[in-house]
């Protein structure tokens, strides 16, 4: 398995010890708006664009359908494929709030994947982001942000 | 077939046994617990965390066993300095308690051994 690569070196600890501790085979830590901040498991660029468009869409849609249906939104979701699962969650930094969605299989499990991704969601409560009120907030250029993003974890363009 | 809150609290009235849970094999989430006994309201909650572990230690313990050619676990302890966690299999759950270090770890194996095959 690969290190992390971040776009915010502060996430890097925590995302790697996150990935060992709940042996997890991919993630990504992204804003809600879909700006990816760090990922490992992952060497394609178009697979993390992909994931973080994904990820902020149903994240939109699943505190939508939780205020429906309970009055609150639904923060954490599980997918259980056949031979691996998705799981996706919120975490927040100071007043900054991220999402997260991991992928593992049957070396780990949902429990376990559970009670790690809280010590992370404390572990990064306590740490502020570097790049805070840097345009972390919905700018509307959606594809603007996601690849200055992958610029930083991949390389620009051409050097990928 | 036994239901799952009976086999808790067969198992939770056992003497030394702290905490009594059905633990799903497969996700290590809790299906049924006992309260824990004695517990300090100001001390963080174990049994979560004791359950996803129990049963993540459990199916890595089921393929040692398998790897040296001697079948399924029939129960599973640990021994740590301020009591034990004993981990027995039935199908889909595992049965995880917390036991104190004076307790009769004779009877709380059998009695495991038996709350699994009556949900078996």
């Amino acid at each position: 398995m690969t290190d992390p690569t971040v776009a915010e070196g502060w996430v890097a600890a925590p995302l790697g010890r996150l990935k060992d501790d709940a042996r997890l085979l991919s993630g990504v830590l992204l804003y809600p708006t879909g700006r990816a901040v760090g990922q490992f498991g992952f060497s394609n660029a178009a697979d993390v664009m992909s994931i973080c468009a994904l990820t902020s869409a149903i994240n939109a849609s699943s505190r939508e359908l939780g205020r429906q249906l309970d009055g609150k939104p639904f923060y954490e979701t599980h997918h259980a494929g056949a031979d691996r699962q998705v799981f996706m969650a919120r975490c927040a930094a100071g007043s900054q709030e991220f999402l997260f969605v991991g992928v593992f299989d049957r070396e780990s499990s949902l429990g376990v994947v559970e009670i790690y991704f809280a010590e992370f969601q404390k572990t990064l409560e306590k740490l502020r982001p570097e790049t805070q009120g840097t345009g972390v907030g919905p700018t509307g250029d959606f594809e603007g942000e996601l690849n200055r993003s992958l610029d930083a974890l991949f390389g620009p363009l051409g050097k990928r | 077939m036994k239901i799952l809150s009976q086999v808790v609290a067969t198992l939770s009235h056992l003497p030394g046994v702290v905490v009594a849970m059905v633990v799903g094999a497969n996700d290590g989430l809790i299906v049924e617990t006992s309260a824990i006994k004695g517990g300090n309201p100001d001390e963080k909650d174990p049994r979560k965390h004791t359950a996803a572990l129990g049963a993540y230690l459990y199916s890595k313990a089921t393929r040692a066993s398998d790897a040296a050619r001697l079948g399924t676990p029939a129960f599973m302890r640990l021994e740590a300095e301020q009591g034990h966690i004993c981990v027995v299999g039935a199908r889909d759950v595992v049965l995880v308690t917390i036991v104190t270090p004076d307790a009769n770890l004779g009877r709380v194996r059998l009695d495991m051994m038996t709350e699994a095959r009556s949900i078996s």
